[in-house]
């Protein structure tokens, strides 16, 4: 299919998502038009004439909130899509972020306020997440695990090790609930845009997107990996290292959550929680979906799904519409992007409509 | 000495009855996941049928309650065991539906129709109960609990067999148990079970035999939805009396795992189920002493990954013995 009909048909599908989730929105909701609104509008700024003449921005939190969420689902659909490319379903991205979290904060407070801090942080992130992700394509490779259950289960056990850690090592007793003691200055991001969190990270993510199409289409890894998804089979028998591609592209896949870890720790929070939510590595999926798979479109899907996100959370905060409205939604996307054959299906069944209705009035 | 034999096997029988109650759910949705998955059809979607199934029975039940006063208090249960094992099946309905039809990647529709179980119970639970963590607002119904009569006295057995308050185990326990027997044998000794396998083996090779392997694919399907809602059902009518946002907890994955850790045959994956139920109670009892809840916690995944590994381990030299065997055979004849 080429691209402009693809693109026609990721919008169609969000378009009768977005149509059905306001069905439901309506059945659980006094105001629906209202929360329809406020979902679709939320995260843009509003640009006020102040009684002195002068423009005011409103609401930039929630733009900032676009924007730096765009980019932890810039990565962790990086660490979806990767895998993917070798047909391998890594449901991981989740406890690959939980460790680069984690070990980007470790890194932070054990060498404190010097200025290696922020790089050594932002690698040891990296690290760690590849680290997390190449024990799945170990265990994928070298004893054929079910690569869906394997990353699942290591999901579980990153959050737990995570919450031991932070609980019970890093743990800040002055600060009254249980999370690290505040990352010290050097080694956080800076805001950008004030008033926000949207820092450096922001330009971070097309570069890793970048740097992932350089190693995709360009390097022999990537040509491997590729080979690997397309007909592995054939792959072994030219010669091609498939096991290694594979586990390779789970560790790669592992470095770029982790960098979505490192966002979370050192430029979103600035300190590490015990009760960080665990689930936004899953939102991944709906982001690689979007972008069906091509590693250039992550950035453009990730910024319209993380519209959404945020319009959800405007609209709980506004109306009586739980965010969870958006799981809907989003589990419709993933079930109409996936569906090859529901499109050509409903434009048949409209043709014949509407055939019908010209034989009628002929 | 024989007070000490007694004390063992009482406490052996307690873990026993513990472990056989937490494998329930597994067991029910484990052997959901293996019909479709000899059909053809891996069903990732096990998590959210269980989520489903267990909402609506939980609903229905306490909604039955307040529609129909009058009606006998022992029909609201199974009103709810009905709608939600109609629900669950649906939701796999939905999953064949959108496969077979539409030509949605299984795997990716399985996880996309799990996130849609999760929202909608969610939401309508918020709607229904204005709680978006349980339904504990309401009154809802357990199905009830099968006791042996006269069994209070018999030291080890009564307690494995009515459980450690001598109340008896949930019907759908002995559901679970009955689901296994029954699966085995049909998957074995009957027509269906054969074709279904075919179906599941090598599509083309039925097709050429005059097999309808997209109708056996959607009885696959829905037959697993069918079991996997049982478990459902018990979770939130039987271990717990309520519905719990995210209740299933991971227990279709699980299932799924047992399924490939049981070799994808019915009495190993009921093994690998009972595994994992033993997995949570050992979780809970290790809970009991000074081991950090975290530590908790991690047992019954790694115990998922390390059996992963050891059955596949064990496979590849049982492979190798019986090469080495047949090597040896051709050489002395």
């Amino acid at each position: 299919m080429t691209p402009s009909r693809e693109g026609a048909r990721i919008a169609l599908a969000v378009g009768a998502a977005l149509a059905l989730g306001f069905a439901v929105m309506a059945c659980v909701s006094d105001h629906p038009w209202a929360a329809f609104r406020a979902l679709l509008t939320g995260p843009l700024p509003s640009i006020e004439r102040a009684a002195d003449g002068r423009m005011v921005v409103h609401r930039l939190v929630r733009f900032g909130a676009w924007l730096q969420d765009a980019t932890t689902l810039t990565l962790v659909g990086l660490a979806i899509a990767i895998p993917f490319r070798a047909r391998q379903f890594s449901l991981g991205a989740d406890g690959q972020l939980f460790m680069g979290a984690l070990a980007a904060a470790a890194v932070s407070l054990g060498l404190g306020d010097t200025p290696t801090a922020l790089p050594l942080a932002f690698l040891a992130a990296a690290a760690a997440g590849a680290g997390w992700g190449l024990v799945a394509g170990l265990l994928k490779t070298r004893f054929e695990a079910n690569e869906i259950v394997t990353t699942l289960m290591l999901n579980v056990v990153a959050v737990q090790v995570y919450r031991l850690v932070v609980g019970r090592v890093l743990n800040d007793p002055t600060a009254g609930f249980i999370t690290t003691p505040p990352l010290p200055e050097a080694a956080t991001l800076a805001p950008l845009i004030a008033r926000t969190t949207v820092t450096a990270m922001v330009l971070v993510a097309p570069a890793a997107v970048a740097a992932a199409l350089f190693l995709l289409r360009r390097t022999t890894l990537g040509y491997e990996i590729d080979l690997a998804g397309a007909n592995p089979w054939f792959a072994v028998r030219a010669g091609v290292p498939v096991a290694r591609a594979t586990a390779l592209a789970f560790a790669l896949s592992g470095a770029f959550a982790g960098l979505a870890g490192f966002h979370v720790s050192n430029a979103l929070l600035k300190r590490l929680p015990v009760d960080l939510t665990p689930g936004i590595g899953l939102e991944g999926i709906v982001v690689a979906l979007l972008a069906r798979g091509r590693v250039g479109a992550l950035p453009l899907a990730a910024l319209g799904y993380a519209y959404l996100r945020v319009g959800a959370q405007a609209m709980e905060r506004a109306t009586d519409v739980p965010r969870e409205v958006v799981l809907v939604i989003q589990a419709l996307i993933i079930l109409f992007v996936v569906s090859d054959r529901l499109a050509p299906l409903a434009l048949g069944l409209m043709r014949r409509v509407r055939t019908n209705l010209g034989g009628r009035a002929a | 000495m024989s007070l000490d034999l007694i004390a063992a096997g009482t406490v052996a029988a307690v873990v026993a009855a513990a472990t056989l109650r937490a494998a329930t759910p597994i067991i029910f949705a484990s052997l959901g996941g293996l019909v479709s998955e000899l059909a053809g059809c891996i069903n990732v979607a096990l998590e959210g049928v269980m989520l489903v199934a267990a909402f609506a029975g939980v609903i229905t039940s306490a909604y039955s309650a307040l529609w129909f006063p009058d009606a006998p208090l022992w029909l609201h249960p199974w009103l709810g065991c009905a709608a939600g094992l109609l629900a669950g099946t649906a939701l796999a309905g939905l999953l064949a539906v959108f496969h077979l039809e539409l030509g949605a990647d299984l795997i990716v529709a399985g996880i996309g129709l799990n996130i849609l179980a999760q929202g909608l119970t969610v939401l309508l639970m918020a709607h229904l109960t204005g709680d978006k963590g349980s339904t504990a607002s309401l009154t809802s119904f357990a199905l009830p609990s099968l006791r042996w009569p006269g069994m209070g006295g018999v030291p080890v057995l009564g307690v494995l067999l009515n459980g450690d308050g001598n109340a008896g185990h949930n019907v759908l326990v002995y559901g679970a148990l009955a689901a296994t027997g029954w699966v085995a044998w049909a998957l074995r000794h009957t027509v269906f079970g054969l074709r279904l396998r075919a179906a599941g083996e090598n599509a083309e090779a039925a097709l050429a035999a005059g097999l309808p392997v997209r109708r056996l694919r959607y009885a696959g399907l829905l037959l697993s939805g069918l079991l996997t809602s049982g478990g459902g059902v018990f979770l939130g009518m039987g271990y717990l009396t309520l519905f719990q946002a995210d209740m299933a907890a991971g227990r279709g994955y699980l299932a799924l795992a047992a399924v490939f850790l049981g070799g994808r045959r019915p009495l190993g994956t009921v093994a690998a189920a009972l595994v994992f139920g033993g997995a949570t109670v050992m979780a809970a009892r290790l809970g009991l002493l000074a081991v950090p809840a975290e530590v908790v916690f991690m047992i019954p995944p790694l115990v998922t990954i390390a059996a992963l590994v050891l059955v596949k381990q064990h496979q590849r030299l049982a492979a190798r013995r019986r090469a080495a065997a047949g090597r040896a055979a051709l050489l002395s004849s």
